[in-house]
This record gives structure tokens, C-alpha cells and sequence, in this order.
């Protein structure tokens, strides 16, 4: 937990770090910072730990989810590049302050024991995300995005607001374990006959609107291609691995140890917002011209992908949603930093050029960054020799392993969907290595080469031998 | 970790230097580490072997997949039978790789001759460490790939390209059967690991002719057809002769096609409980090695007529499976690596000299030209021919004992088969180094003895095929028979009826043996050296040798039972329900997609107030569902 303490630290030294005249100084701060938070992270395994008069717990599994957050925000910031050499409009010892500070309350969002804390964290997490969209002040549609972004978001807070407080009222504890006890007691069957019975109801369902709006899970996914179409792809990238990690972890988190017992509640619709989620974030994908977009919709179809296990809780799904969440987020890196790069290159009066056709003959004259970018859309469709395809096969085992004939019907429709992925994640492909395009070679700087070698390398190596990691975890 | 990692880990080092660096590395330095590559990994089999304390050893690498309680690892297993592979492999492995530093010096695809070669090496040394089917199989389609790549090194001529795709495709029918094998075992005992595997055989109280046990073990030998030649997938082998002259020693020869009886003497508990099973493995192996060796009898190129010999001689080593002589099959695939290598190698030598020619009936009296190459040639050809005390006499009359106290019907085949192989073997030998120079003067001008990378390894590859029978000496010649004895923990789980001819028998059937072969080496010198027959050319044989000299029109048959009806049903659907039911469906499908996606994508219209009145409905919807009996009373 002193990663905690570590980040915020570090975040202000970032701000400080501003004063100084050397712009290039940031990024390797940042990064540095960020490893050292890793270490001090890892520094608790095999231990459980309550910290801040029992508000937060780690133990391995927070850990873990701590590990991913860290090693996506490494990679997100190695692909930063300092935030351009704007001096006048950027303002990049801010950025990556802001960016270390959201990752405190990501991290409080995978280790809380309180549900204060879930709430300190969400806020903590949304207010910076707000901000970073809103970086590009002097384009509309990152105005725009920042404005409907932040309108919705506090929407869903105070939803969810309203409904830790139906929870405390329910059960009169705020601690999670607490809450699963006080559950526990009421036998399922006359819970409803219980008179707390309909507000637990209302508050589980209340917190849950604001956990899957985080996580973009259908209907609550409307900001989702908006935001991301309109905030910098950089934090885009950083919006679709870490934010959605913290908030899978979450619901998991609060699912798992507070309610199983009351399965029967919350089971069914939750069970109908994923195949929602698994339709809406494919289908709608397919149409899509803008590759940003259509990784947005993307973004959606995997939050869906992600809950099958969080509800199927085998025994396995611990180690489904981290090796789901890792290959997601790498490959998800990946894509958008041949996106950032491909685009800016292809800008048209200044603004960058996000659509498919950006990508066209990219292969020619960039051979590597055409072998990245399919590498990841592979991944994200789940084709075997990536750690994509074995995201989705534990996933879809995990569904199959559940005795209720429900999670196979889902496991079906989650496959069907994947084909369709398949349609819109070739696209990138065919537009780099069939059609014609006049791109000319893009220089990468050595920091951003590496990076995309790591997140490939990585994405092939799970994707040929899973245990490496799954063991870990 | 263990030496057994360094194993193959060289050679893919080695493939990786070569590979990646395909046109960079000087052609000066591509050999060395191809060869430096291949003579590492000896180094550490030859220390493995000698540190062997007699125990098997398991060397787990790393967890590769775990899907509930089925657990796939790669591991490696060191144990009798692995070490005797490892060492036959990279020991002949080793020579190869220097002799084709000498025999492919002119070629343009130098560097990736020894990637590839190195890649095989490693896949093949994969094949035999695995501890379990799943390992072994990804050797066993490795070494494929390999053999694939090699046959069509030379991929501008398409004839070697189409003889490349035959192998593949041939292989890949017998990778079928192997692959629904290691299905069933899965199924069955829930493990892949031999270990595990064979201890629920031996502990589950399997009664011999077990019905899962003989399918399991048919769908095997069906892989094991496929690699190792067999009939009916035998077809490839000749036709593999397109690759490189070391390529056809290596892979075609000496090490991947004994991979299918690596496999089977690795799965003798599975099979020594499979009768029905050993007697198809006997009967096939049977007939491959007549109808091979009849074949090789009139053929005129020289790496033909070995490739139908190796074909034959698998069909012994099959033989001796069959009769659940396991350890004697070994000791064939371990001598006949020897002499079928160096025969393979001084052939390139004759190719090499003779500007690639390969038609013997244009050669002749090459021994007074290629005095080394004669005299390996000649080792090599009365090893195979099985006259003593070279290796393929011990070797081959191990084997011929034990079928004969298993059926004597077979017995006789085979040593009809015995006496054609020494007939075609001299026959060979006779019309390349004896008698009149026939080819070009052009040709005779360029005459020349092959460097010393290229004799070298013929001169090693020599002694071994001469010695190599003492690796094994049997009991009547006062040896310890100690190959038979080091293997013999292999065969503890699988209850062997040891059926050992007693020692008059088992001189009367060598003798009767080695008459045969010296007449049929005297028949043949009669007719090539003494009448000085040639070969008619081609076109104007008549009757049964017309028959034979096609191969017994085999590829034609396949061609006519399988390949035409599959086109015609192919066309029949491409032009039917190609497009009358599959593209009306798949673009239906996708048309409705998009449909949808058009529909639904309007929902997404940009208005907050909009999103956010969807997010209350839903709300509102989930509240009133779970709250519905108070709602509803």
C-alpha cells in the first residue's frame, strides 16, 4: 500500500518537476516513479494487509490487479513522448501528475475494504480522467468529450452515492465483509420478505450502475465512443486499459466478497447487461469508419467479455479476468500507439487523421508497425497464437465450467459475437498490408520502438505459452 | 537446469543466427555455427549418456497450458531410449552438417540450407525428449515443416516444389491418425505424460486386445505410417529425393522417418497389449519392405533406388515391431542411421563428381576417380545387403530370428526381400563404380574426389557401419547382446513373452541368410560386371519390368481412387453449393450485421440529455423487475 503513499508523492514531484526548463526530464521521472511503485507494490505478496484503520485491504489478488494497472500506465506513459514539444498549449508536468494521481485512486479502487473508499477512489480516478480529456483545450471535440464526460460521470457517482447509502442503511456496515455477513445471515428466500429486503436491492443495483458505467458495460456506455473519440489518444489508451482494469476489479472485488449470497438478486440482470454489452459494443463496431471509434466500441464488447467471468465465479476466475485484463490491456497499448503515431502522420490541416484509411499501405513503408498493429488486432479478436485468443478461451471455459445452462447460452452469444469482432478487427489489417496508401517511413524514438517490441513480444508469448503468467496469478 | 535444455537450444540459436541473419552473416561463418551448433548439442547428449545412472529422469521446463485439472508441460525425458536417439541424431546429425558445408558451397542458399537444417535438428531433438505425446507431436510436426522446406529447397524447379507439397500432404493424413491417437489418449486417461500413461496401463488391469488400447494404438501406427513410410503413405520418400543429398542422409534417411518407430517403441506398453494391432504393424511392414525392394530392383537413379531401399529397410524395422522385438528394431534404426547415411552421403560424393548427374546408367568405373567414396560405398553396401561382420548383418538377422519364431511365412517374405536388397544394393554398386565410364567426356573431364569436409564424415560414417553390429553382439558370437540389455528397464511395464530362438535355429536362419545375400550379390555381379548389362533406357521395357519400373503405377492409382473424385466433388461443389448455399448464407449473415450496425449505431446520436434519460429508463427498468411483487402486489 505504500504504492499509495509512493504515487501521490511522486505526483506532486511531478508538479514540481514543471518548474524546471528540461521538458525531457518528465517522461523518465514518470517512469521511474511508476517502477518504483511496482516494487513497492510487489514488496507486500504472500502477505494481508489492512491499512488506514481497516479501509483498504491488499492481498494477492489486489496485487495482481495493482501489477496490471502499473505495468499499463508504464507502458501508456513510455508511449507519452513527453506530450509534444507545444510549450505554449501543453502542459506536461501536469499531465503526468494527474496521470500518477488517477492511478492512487485506481489502485484504492482494486484494494478498498470500505465502500468509502471504493467512492474516494472512482472520484479520485474520474476527476483526473475528466481533466486529461479535456487536455486538448483548444480542440472542440476534447472540450466536448470533457463536458459530457464529466455531466455523465457525476451523473453515475450519485447514483452510486445513493445507493452505498441504501446498502448502509440495509445492513449498517460499510465494510464489505461486513456487508457479505450481515447478507449472509438473510436467507435469499425471504430476504425480499425481510423489510430492508427492496432497499439492499436498490443499493446493490445502484452501486452497480456506477461500477458499469466506469467500466462502459451497456446502456451505460453512451459517454464511451464520445469521450474516447474526443480526448487525445493518449489517454484514451489510458482511459481503455487502466480505468477499465480498476473498475473490472471493483465490481469483482465488491461481487465476490459482499453479495454471492444473494445471488438470486442481482444474477439475472446483471447476466442481461452482458449479452446487451457483448451486442451493442460488437454489432455497432462493425459500422464504424474511424479506427479510434471503433476501438471505443471494441473497449465496450471486452467490458462484456470481462463480466461473463466476474458472474460465472469458478473457481478459476481469478486468474480468467488478470490474464483477460493483462492481454487486453497490452495489446489495446499497442494498437493505440500505431494509431497515435499513423495519425499524426497523416494529419490533415492539423488535426490528426483517426479513420481506417489513415492505415492504408501502411505495410510498406512501415513493416514494423504494420506486424504490431496485427499482432494486437489479432489478439483483440481472440486468434490463437496470441494471449488474446487464450483471454477469451479461459473466459469461455470458465462460462461452460458453471453448472447453470445460462452461462453456456452466454458462453454462445459471446463466440457468435467474437466472429463478428473478427469482421472490424481485420480491417486495420487489410488497410495496412492490401490497399494502397503513399505513407512515408515514420521515425519512432528508441523508447517507443521498445515499448511496442515488449507489448508485441508479450502478446505472442502468452498467446504460445499462458502458464508463464496464469501461474502467477 | 539441466543439460538436456542446451540440447536444443543450440541448434534453434543456431537456426536464429542463420535465420535472422539470412544474407548478413558471412558465408565463411554460416557453416561454423550450423556445425558448431549440431556438435554442441553432442557434446551434452554424449555427457548425458555417459552420467546416465540408469534411472529416467524427468526435466520439467515450465507449465505450458492448464485447463482445469489437464496440465500440459513442457518437459524433456532422459531416459534409455531418448539418450540412444539424442545421440544417433546429433551424432549423425553433426556429420551431415560439416559434409554439407563441402557439398553446398556453390549454392546461393547457403545460409538458409543451415537454418533450416539446424531448425530440424531442433525439432527433432524436441520430438524425442518430450515426456509427453503433446511435446512429441510438436517435434513431429516441426520435423515436417523442416522436411517440407528442404524437399523444396530448390523451389524454382516446380517438380521439387509439387514433390515437397506431396510429402506435406501425405504426412499430414498420417498427423491426422496420430493426433486423433493423442485425442482418445486424453480422453481416456486424462494425462498426455508417458509416465502417467503407462503406469494406468500397467496398474489399470488391462486385459491384452483391449478394445480402447487397439484403437489408440492404431490411430498412432496411422502417424507413424505417414512419417516413417509405410504403406499406403509410403509415396512421399521417393519423391522426397528432390531436397539436397544431405537432406535425404538426415531426415530422409537416418533420423526423422525412424520417428515413427521412435514412437512406437516409446509407446510399447500401449502396443504390447495390442495384438490385432502388432499384427497389421507386422503385415504392413511386411509388405512395404517387399514391395520396396522390388521397386528399387529396376530403378536407374541413384538416389532413387536408395530412397525405395530406406522405405524397404523401415518395413523391416516395422517387421520386428510387429513381433515385439522392440529392442532389434532399435538396434535396426540405430546401424541402418549408419550405413543408409553414408550410403546417402557418398552418393552426393558421386553427384557432386558427376556434375549433378544421378542417372547410373551414365556412370560406371567412378573407382579409380572416387577411391574414397568406392570404398565407404562399398561398406556401406555390404552393411545393408546384412553379409558379416558388418553392422546390418547383426542388425537385420536379430530381426529375421524373431519373425521366424513368430510366423515363417513372414520369415520367407522378408528374406526375399533380403536377397532383392542385396541384389539391387550390388547392382547399384556395380553399375556406379565399375566397368566403362559412360556419361559425357565433359563429365569425365570434371572427375574429381570430393573434398575432405565431404570425405571425412564418410570415412567416420564408414567405421561405424562396420563396427556398429558390436554395439549389440548376440550371445552365439560370445557378445553381451548390451544394446538389448541397456534398453531392457524400457520394456519392464509391458510384460514382453520373450520368445528368443534357441542357438541352432538361430545359426541355421543366419547362415541360410547370408547364402542368400551372397548369392544375390554374386547374381548381380554376373550380370553388370561379367555381361556388363546396362539399363535399357527408358520407354522400352516390356511386360512385368514395365510394371515394376513404374512403381507399380501407385501414384497413378492414388491419383485415380482419390485425387479425381475429390477435384470432381470439389467442382461439383464450387459450382453448386458454393454459391447457391454457402454465399447466400455467410453474405446474408454479414449483410444483416451491418443492417443492424447501421440501426444501431443512430442510437449513438451525440445528445447527453438523451444518453442520460436512456441510463434512467434502464435504471428504472432493473428496479421495478426486482421489486415487481411489491409493485405488482
Amino acid at each position: 500500500m505504500n504504492a499509495i503513499i509512493a504515487l501521490s508523492l511522486f505526483g506532486i514531484t511531478n508538479l514540481f518537476l514543471g518548474f524546471l526548463n528540461n521538458r525531457k526530464i518528465l517522461l523518465p521521472a514518470t517512469l521511474l516513479f511508476v517502477l518504483i511503485a511496482f516494487g513497492l507494490n510487489l514488496a507486500d505478496w504472500n502477505h494481508e494487509y489492512y491499512w488506514f484503520h481497516n479501509m483498504l485491504k491488499t492481498n494477492n489478488l489486489s496485487i495482481n490487479f495493482t501489477s496490471i494497472i502499473l505495468v499499463a500506465t508504464a507502458l501508456v506513459v513510455a508511449i507519452s513522448r513527453g506530450f509534444g514539444n507545444d510549450e505554449e498549449h501543453t502542459h506536461p508536468a501536469e499531465y503526468y501528475g494527474i496521470l500518477l494521481f488517477s492511478v492512487v485512486g485506481a489502485i484504492m479502487m482494486v484494494t478498498f475494504q470500505s465502500l468509502f473508499m471504493l467512492f474516494v477512489g472512482i472520484e479520485i480516478l474520474s476527476v483526473a480522467m475528466y481533466v486529461l480529456t479535456g487536455s486538448d483545450k483548444r480542440n472542440l471535440r476534447s472540450n466536448e468529450a470533457a463536458l459530457k464526460y464529466f455531466l455523465m460521470g457525476s451523473f453515475a457517482t450519485g447514483i452510486m452515492l445513493f445507493g452505498i447509502a441504501l446498502v448502509y442503511g440495509a445492513t449498517g456496515s460499510f465494510d464489505i465483509n461486513g456487508i457479505g455477513n450481515m447478507v449472509n445471515q438473510a436467507k435469499l428466500q425471504d430476504i425480499m420478505l425481510n423489510p430492508y429486503g427492496p432497499i439492499l436491492y436498490g443499493g446493490i443495483i445502484l452501486i452497480f450502475v456506477g461500477l458499469l458505467f466506469k467500466i462502459s458495460a451497456a446502456p451505460f456506455h453512451f459517454w464511451t465512443p464520445d469521450v474516447y473519440d474526443g480526448a487525445p489518444s493518449i489517454f484514451t489508451a489510458f482511459m481503455s486499459t487502466v480505468v477499465k482494469t480498476a473498475g473490472v476489479a471493483a465490481t469483482y472485488r465488491l461481487l465476490s466478497i459482499s453479495f454471492p449470497a444473494v445471488y438470486g438478486l442481482w444474477g439475472n440482470p446483471l447476466v442481461y447487461i452482458t449479452c446487451l454489452t457483448l451486442f451493442i459494443g460488437n454489432i455497432t463496431a462493425v459500422y464504424q469508419q474511424s479506427f479510434k471509434r471503433m476501438l471505443a466500441y471494441s473497449s465496450i464488447s471486452h467490458a462484456g467479455y470481462l463480466l461473463i467471468t466476474v458472474l460465472a465465479k469458478t473457481p478459476t476466475t481469478n486468474s480468467s479476468i488478470l490474464f483477460y485484463s493483462l492481454a487486453y490491456s497490452i495489446a489495446t497499448i499497442s494498437a493505440f500507439a500505431v494509431l497515435m503515431v499513423v495519425s499524426e502522420a497523416q494529419s490533415k490541416s492539423g488535426k490528426p487523421d483517426e479513420s481506417f484509411t489513415a492505415l492504408n499501405g501502411l505495410a510498406t513503408n512501415n513493416p514494423f508497425l504494420a506486424f504490431v498493429l496485427t499482432v494486437s488486432m489479432l489478439s483483440l479478436a481472440g486468434i490463437p497464437l496470441t494471449a488474446g485468443f487464450f483471454g477469451k478461451f479461459f473466459i469461455f471455459a470458465d462460462a461452460f465450467s458453471n453448472v447453470s445452462s445460462l452461462f453456456k447460452t452466454i458462453a454462445v452469444v459471446a463466440i457468435l459475437m467474437s466472429t463478428v469482432g473478427i469482421y472490424y478487427y481485420f480491417k486495420p489489417i487489410i488497410a495496412a498490408y492490401l490497399k494502397k496508401g503513399d505513407l512515408e517511413k515514420i521515425e519512432l524514438s528508441p523508447i517507443y520502438k521498445l515499448t511496442l517490441i515488449i507489448t508485441t513480444a508479450l502478446t505472442i508469448l502468452l498467446g504460445i505459452a499462458p502458464d508463464l503468467v496464469k501461474n502467477i496469478f | 537446469m539441466s543439460l538436456a535444455v542446451l540440447i536444443p537450444l543450440f541448434p534453434l540459436i543456431g537456426f536464429l543466427i542463420n535465420g535472422l541473419g539470412f544474407r548478413r552473416v558471412p558465408k565463411s561463418l554460416v557453416g561454423v555455427i550450423g556445425s558448431a551448433a549440431a556438435l554442441a548439442s553432442f557434446a551434452c547428449a554424449l555427457s548425458l549418456f555417459l552420467n546416465f545412472s540408469g534411472q529416467p529422469e524427468v526435466v520439467h521446463i515450465f507449465d505450458w497450458i492448464t485447463i482445469g485439472d489437464f496440465n500440459i508441460s513442457m518437459s524433456f525425458q532422459i531416459d534409455q531410449l531418448s539418450l540412444l536417439m539424442l545421440l544417433i541424431i546429433t551424432g549423425v546429425g553433426s556429420l551431415i552438417h560439416i559434409y554439407s558445408i563441402g557439398y553446398m558451397h556453390h549454392d546461393e542458399g547457403f545460409g538458409k540450407f543451415f537454418a533450416f537444417l539446424n531448425l530440424f535438428l531442433f525439432f527433432m531433438l524436441l520430438l524425442v525428449l518430450g515426456s509427453n505425446y503433446v511435446v512429441m507431436f510438436i517435434g513431429w510436426e516441426g520435423v515436417g515443416l523442416c522436411s517440407y522446406l528442404l524437399i523444396g529447397f530448390w523451389n524454382k524447379n516446380t517438380n521439387y516444389g509439387n514433390a515437397a507439397r506431396k510429402a506435406f500432404i501425405m504426412n499430414r493424413i498420417g498427423d491426422l491418425g496420430f493426433l486423433l491417437g493423442i485425442f482418445l489418449i486424453i480422453t481416456h486417461f486424462g494425462t498426455v505424460e508417458y509416465a502417467d500413461v503407462f503406469s494406468k496401463v500397467a496398474e489399470g488391469g488391462y486385459e491384452s486386445g483391449d478394445k480402447t488400447l487397439m484403437y489408440i494404438t492404431l490411430l498412432l501406427f496411422v502417424g507413424a505410417m505417414g512419417k516413417s513410410a509405410q504403406i499406403p503413405l509410403y509415396t512421399w520418400l521417393p519423391d522426397a529425393m528432390a531436397g539436397p543429398t544431405p537432406v535425404s542422409a538426415l531426415i530422409h534417411a537416418a533420423t526423422m522417418v525412424t520417428a515413427g518407430i521412435y514412437m512406437i517403441i516409446r509407446s510399447n506398453v500401449l502396443y504390447s497389449l495390442s495384438p490385432e494391432t502388432l499384427e497389421v504393424i507386422g503385415w504392413v511392414g511386411t509388405a512395404t519392405a517387399l514391395l520396396a525392394a522390388s521397386i528399387g530392383l529396376l530403378q536407374n537413379d541413384i538416389k532413387k533406388v536408395l530412397a525405395y531401399s530406406t522405405v524397404s529397410q523401415l518395413g523391416y524395422m516395422f517387421m520386428g515391431l510387429g513381433v515385439m522385438a522392440y529392442s532389434s528394431s532399435f538396434f535396426h534404426v540405430m546401424t541402418h542411421a549408419f550405413f543408409k547415411a553414408l550410403l546417402f552421403l557418398g552418393a552426393g560424393s558421386v553427384i557432386h563428381a558427376m556434375s549433378d548427374e544421378q542417372d547410373i546408367r551414365s556412370m560406371g568405373g567412378l573407382r579409380k576417380k572416387l577411391p574414397i567414396t568406392f570404398i565407404t560405398f562399398l561398406i556401406a553396401t555390404i552393411a545393408i545387403s546384412g553379409i558379416p561382420p558388418f553392422a546390418g548383418f547383426f542388425s537385420k538377422d536379430e530381426i529375421l530370428a524373431h519373425v521366424y519364431e513368430h510366423n515363417k511365412l513372414m520369415w520367407v517374405l522378408a528374406l526375399a526381400g533380403s536377397m532383392m536388397t542385396s541384389f539391387y544394393m550390388f547392382r547399384l554398386l556395380f553399375l556406379t563404380f565399375f566397368g566403362e565410364f559412360r556419361g559425357t567426356h565433359e563429365q569425365e573431364h570434371h572427375l574429381h574426389e570430393s573434398p575432405i569436409a565431404m570425405t571425412a564424415p564418410l570415412m567416420i560414417l564408414a567405421v561405424l557401419s562396420a563396427v556398429g553390429g558390436f554395439f549389440n553382439l548376440p550371445h552365439i558370437f560370445g557378445g553381451h547382446a548390451s544394446l538389448a540389455t541397456f534398453m531392457e528397464p524400457l520394456f519392464a511395464q509391458s510384460h514382453i513373452e520373450a520368445h528368443a530362438p534357441n542357438e541352432s535355429t538361430e545359426k541355421m536362419l543366419m547362415i541360410v541368410s547370408v547364402i542368400a545375400a551372397l548369392v544375390s550379390a554374386a547374381v548381380a555381379y554376373v550380370m553388370y560386371v561379367s555381361k556388363k548389362a546396362v539399363p535399357e533406357a527408358d520407354g522400352t521395357e516390356t511386360g512385368l519390368q514395365k510394371v515394376v519400373y513404374n512403381k507399380y503405377y501407385i501414384d497413378e492409382l492414388y491419383d485415380t481412387v482419390f485425387v479425381k473424385p475429390i477435384t470432381a466433388l470439389s467442382n461439383i461443389f464450387y459450382s453448386f453449393v458454393e454459391f447457391l448455399v454457402i454465399d447466400l448464407i455467410v453474405e446474408g449473415i454479414g449483410k444483416l450485421v451491418k443492417g443492424i450496425s447501421g440501426e444501431a449505431r443512430l442510437v449513438q446520436n451525440g445528445t447527453t440529455g438523451y444518453y442520460i434519460f436512456a441510463m434512467v429508463i434502464s435504471i428504472a427498468v432493473m428496479l421495478i423487475w426486482g421489486l415487481r411483487i411489491f409493485i405488482l402486489g
